[in-house]
């Protein structure tokens, strides 16, 4: 086995009459492929939370005027800035495929009388809608819109 | 401290889930731009694109604010209640009692300084 | 059972062992016997028990996966044993007792936190207020008239065999002593579905407590070990969102004003 589970785990509230051994975790569990996905899901966590407070600063650096803005542009250049961003670039691409292969079957099958789209219908509308919203945002932030 | 935790839980949730849905979507094409395109000089990006006038008059339109808030606030809270859940999964019931709210915690002040920051543009 | 397997073919078999009269922790131990091309995990367990050591214990009972009884570790995944193919195997096959489980006795373990926790989302149909008196809806067609949509609604849920792999293969369920788990919350979020019981409001509210179904993290491992497709994983992402509704309409309309008084514990 893996190791321990928590002590705990699945305890009844009252102990049976033998003393029983304590649980564990499944043998593969840190090796497993899948749950090596299933962690790596988890761990975009903080390339988010960074992703979050960096555009926080760029956004603050607006609101500080012209020179403030240049000077958070051009930190921007610096290599690790662009590297944090490849790797963010892949973290939300990572993060958008799974989620979304999720999402249909995490919706409810019914909302008062109303039934959701069939899930390839709204995997189509979830990976439309990110395009979409990327080409738009690209589009205005590199001068071509507005 | 797990009562406090239940009670917020729901509303964690939903922020979580949309940083996960328009987080997501949102944070693609500002990467692509502004992390990657415009610090690598790349001919995608017009000249003076990002020039501080035409900046700060997309940010400062009300939608631009709500986009720049959304891209920061929600990307927090997506990142911080995964972390919190992939402490728990190392073993981390205990250590989640102290975790969560030291996570969820950063999460709400850069939120707070996030609106602060589309606000004051 | 016959013993010829034509091929003289073997395998090894390196079995958890656990008495706890007499061992401090569990240990394994190794048989190696002859095996033939279709038996099941189940069968070579059968046949060290039948034939080379009488003190193994585990459980079996159905042999064709409905009972649920089965469940162990096979090289580390939680299987039904009667339904998993050793030819799937290599010449060393290690079975234990399913993960996240106290240990009774060698590939027995202890179930009675699963059976409280399955107690705890009221697995049965909930009258409302106004049926307290007369008892539930009739017609001309009979009592609890259900219309076959109305039963797809849920009837997936309902097909759980409760073999509890989906809480070996749980993270949460193996760091967080609390948590529902993935049967008992497909459990519950089965009765919200049905048409005939009006008990969403208390299993929302049970959903919420102690044990959350918000601990869960999507990790998707239950839905994937299931041997009866039941996909516990849309019931309790599908109960979360239920869960928040509930929350949220709970500011607008009072709580507890829709629903038939419990009913005595036995």
């Amino acid at each position: 086995m893996a190791g321990p589970a928590h002590p705990n785990a699945m305890a009844p509230a009252k102990p049976g009459r033998t003393r029983t051994a304590p649980p564990q975790m499944p043998a593969t569990w840190w090796s497993h492929p899948r749950i090596r996905t299933y962690l790596l899901f988890g761990s975009t966590g903080a390339v988010y939370l960074l992703l979050g407070l960096f555009a926080l600063r760029v956004v603050w650096a607006l609101g500080s005027g012209p020179e403030a803005w240049n000077a958070a542009i051009a930190e921007l250049e610096s290599p690790l800035y662009i590297a944090f961003h490849g790797l963010g670039l892949a973290s939300v691409i990572f993060v958008g495929v799974r989620f979304f292969g999720f999402f249909p079957k995490a919706q409810p099958s019914r909302i008062g009388p109303a039934k959701p789209p069939p899930p390839p219908v709204i995997l189509a509308m979830l990976y439309l809608a990110w395009i979409g919203v990327t080409i738009l945002f690209v589009a205005i932030l590199a001068g071509g819109l507005f | 401290m797990r009562e406090f935790l239940l009670r917020v839980e729901p509303v964690i949730w939903l922020l979580f889930g949309q940083g996960l849905l328009i987080g997501t979507m949102l944070l693609t094409g500002w990467i692509l731009i502004v992390g990657i395109a415009v610090p690598l000089h790349l001919d995608l990006v017009a000249p003076e694109a990002l020039a501080f006038e035409r900046a700060h008059a997309l940010a400062s339109n009300p939608v631009g604010r709500l986009v720049l808030g959304a891209l920061i606030v929600l990307p927090l809270w997506k990142g911080a209640h995964h972390l919190r859940h992939l402490s728990i999964d190392f073993r981390g019931a205990e250590r989640d009692l102290w975790l969560a709210p030291i996570l969820y915690g950063i999460a709400t002040v850069a939120s707070l300084a996030g609106i602060l920051a589309v606000v004051r543009l | 059972m016959s013993t010829d397997s034509g091929n003289g073919e073997k395998k090894n078999f390196v079995i958890t062992r656990f008495d706890p009269d007499t061992d401090e922790v569990p240990k394994t131990q190794e048989y190696e016997i002859p095996i033939q091309s279709d038996w099941k995990v189940l069968d070579a367990i059968n046949f060290i028990k039948d034939e080379i050591d009488p003190t193994i214990s585990h459980r079996w009972s159905c042999r064709m996966a409905v009972c649920g009884s089965c469940g162990m570790m096979v090289d580390g995944e939680p299987k039904l044993t009667c339904k998993t193919a050793l030819s799937d195997y290599g010449d060393t096959v290690t079975i234990e007792p399913l993960a996240n489980f106290p240990v009774i006795r060698d590939l027995v373990v202890e179930i009675e936190g699963f059976m409280e926790k399955f107690k705890r989302v009221k697995p049965w149909v909930i009258l409302a207020k106004e049926q307290a008196a007369d008892g539930p809806p009739k017609s001309e067609r009979g009592t609890y008239v259900q219309s076959p949509a109305e039963l797809a609604e849920f009837k997936q849920f309902s097909m759980c065999i409760n073999c509890m792999l989906c809480y070996s293969a749980c993270p949460v369920v193996a760091n967080e002593a609390e948590f529902l788990g993935p049967a008992a919350i497909a459990l519950g979020h089965r009765y919200n579905l049905d048409s005939r019981d009006h008990g969403q409001d208390e299993r929302n509210e049970i959903f919420r407590d102690e044990g959350t179904v918000f601990s869960c993290s999507f990790a998707n491992e239950c839905s994937e070990v299931c041997p009866k497709n039941v996909d516990p994983a849309a019931a309790v992402n599908q109960a979360k969102f239920g869960a928040v509704i509930d929350w949220a309409t709970g500011f607008i309309v009072p709580r507890g004003a829709g629903n038939a008084p419990e009913r005595e514990e036995e």
